[in-house]
């Protein structure tokens, strides 16, 4: 007789039910702990690669500083004496949008958030990265500005900066033949010295990130 | 302080009005402000209730980057609110435009160049949670003893 009228109004007339009616609330919400949150410092050290401040799709969502020691909150570690300045990735929450990218792509395991470095490991994924310069052949005056300023070249080719006609075609860019020519690509560093010193924004520095899956040896 | 002022402090920590305006965002901010009516995080449970009319509201929860359309429009909207009144904005695009902040786009981030903002919640989006603490724990502040203040 569960379902009888008095059953129903002994139930619902209870001052448990009535209490609970009125004054329950839900369980205050915490954050799971698994909450890929603004990456924190794991104190492991900055070789300040700016790998992080590359791949971040945000403008202006981290920067890696020169914090003292005392103002990264971390503990002292060997390669962190008391006092002394160390490189830092800093997360800015105003614009961070908790991608994790910065996380996955640090070779040092400087920042944590979340599982993304557990998960990294367990699907044992990584990013490569090249560089592509792309040259807009409408704006380049052949000037020849970039391969003299191209620090590759430089090492390569050094009478190239003298003026002298070029002697290798090992140079990452030439002009020759009346065209600015990319040679070696795959030797470009991404410093993009060619497109601060192209008079005429010609030149680009194109980073291009892939994420690859590593398979497994035993397999 | 009056008797009727306590009892205005209690009524209104109990019944916080809010609207909600996109001046130009991508959505996502806008579902997680409907996540918080969703049962599972519940703001009417606090007595924050949300309208569509900024003549009934309290607080108004500002979301996007501030596109060319909004911009006469959003003084229009905040004029219209009934003191006392306080913005609060809701992720990354009304404090920095975020992704849309770029060269060559039409956005003008932040908000508070055009309306006062008295919360900035950060996150992309911001968790429904991180837009209830924001709305609680600016609300008594805002609205405590507001005739006294206003003497």
């Amino acid at each position: 007789m569960n379902l009888s009228v008095i059953w129903y109004l002994r139930e619902f007339l209870s001052f448990e039910w009535v209490h609970k009616f009125l004054f329950v609330k839900t369980a205050p919400l915490t954050t799971p702990p698994y909450f890929r949150d603004y990456p924190l410092l794991t104190g492991k050290e900055c070789t300040h690669c700016l790998a992080c401040m590359m791949i971040c799709p945000v403008p202006g969502g981290i920067e890696v500083l020169m914090t003292r020691e005392d103002a990264c909150h971390l503990p002292v570690t060997q390669s962190r004496p008391p006092g002394s300045d160390t490189w830092n990735p800093v997360i800015y929450p105003g614009h961070c949008i908790r991608c994790g990218l910065c996380v996955e792509v640090c070779p040092e395991g400087v920042l944590m958030s979340g599982r993304v470095i557990e998960f990294q490991f367990i699907d044992n994924t990584a990013f490569t990265s090249t560089f592509q310069l792309e040259v807009d052949h409408t704006l380049c005056m052949r000037c020849g500005n970039c391969s003299i300023a191209c620090p590759v070249n430089k090492e390569v080719d050094p009478a190239l900066g003298g003026g002298a006609p070029p002697s290798s075609m090992e140079s990452v860019m030439l002009v020759t033949g009346g065209e600015l020519k990319i040679l070696n690509e795959d030797k470009c560093t991404g410093c993009k010295t060619c497109e601060t010193a192209c008079p005429n924004m010609a030149i680009r520095v194109v980073r291009q990130v892939e994420g690859i899956h590593q398979e497994d040896e035993e397999e | 302080m009056s008797l009727l002022q306590q009892i205005k402090n209690k009524v209104r920590s109990k019944s916080i009005h809010v609207t909600f305006v996109d001046v130009g965002s991508c959505n996502g901010c806008d579902i997680e402000v409907l996540a918080c009516l969703a049962p599972r995080y519940d703001i009417e449970q606090y007595g924050i209730y949300v309208h569509n009319n900024p003549r009934e509201a309290d607080i108004l929860l500002v979301m996007g980057v501030m596109t060319p359309q909004w911009e006469d429009k959003l003084r229009i909207l905040w004029n219209k609110i009934p003191d006392p009144k306080v913005a609060i904005a809701v992720g990354n695009c009304p404090i920095s435009g975020c992704v849309f902040n770029r060269r060559e786009s039409y956005v003008d981030p932040p908000v508070s160049k055009h309306i006062p903002i008295a919360a900035e919640v950060p996150g992309c989006p911001p968790r429904p949670t991180e837009i209830l603490n924001a709305i609680l724990s600016l609300a008594p502040v805002v609205f405590r003893d507001y005739e006294e203040k206003m003497k």
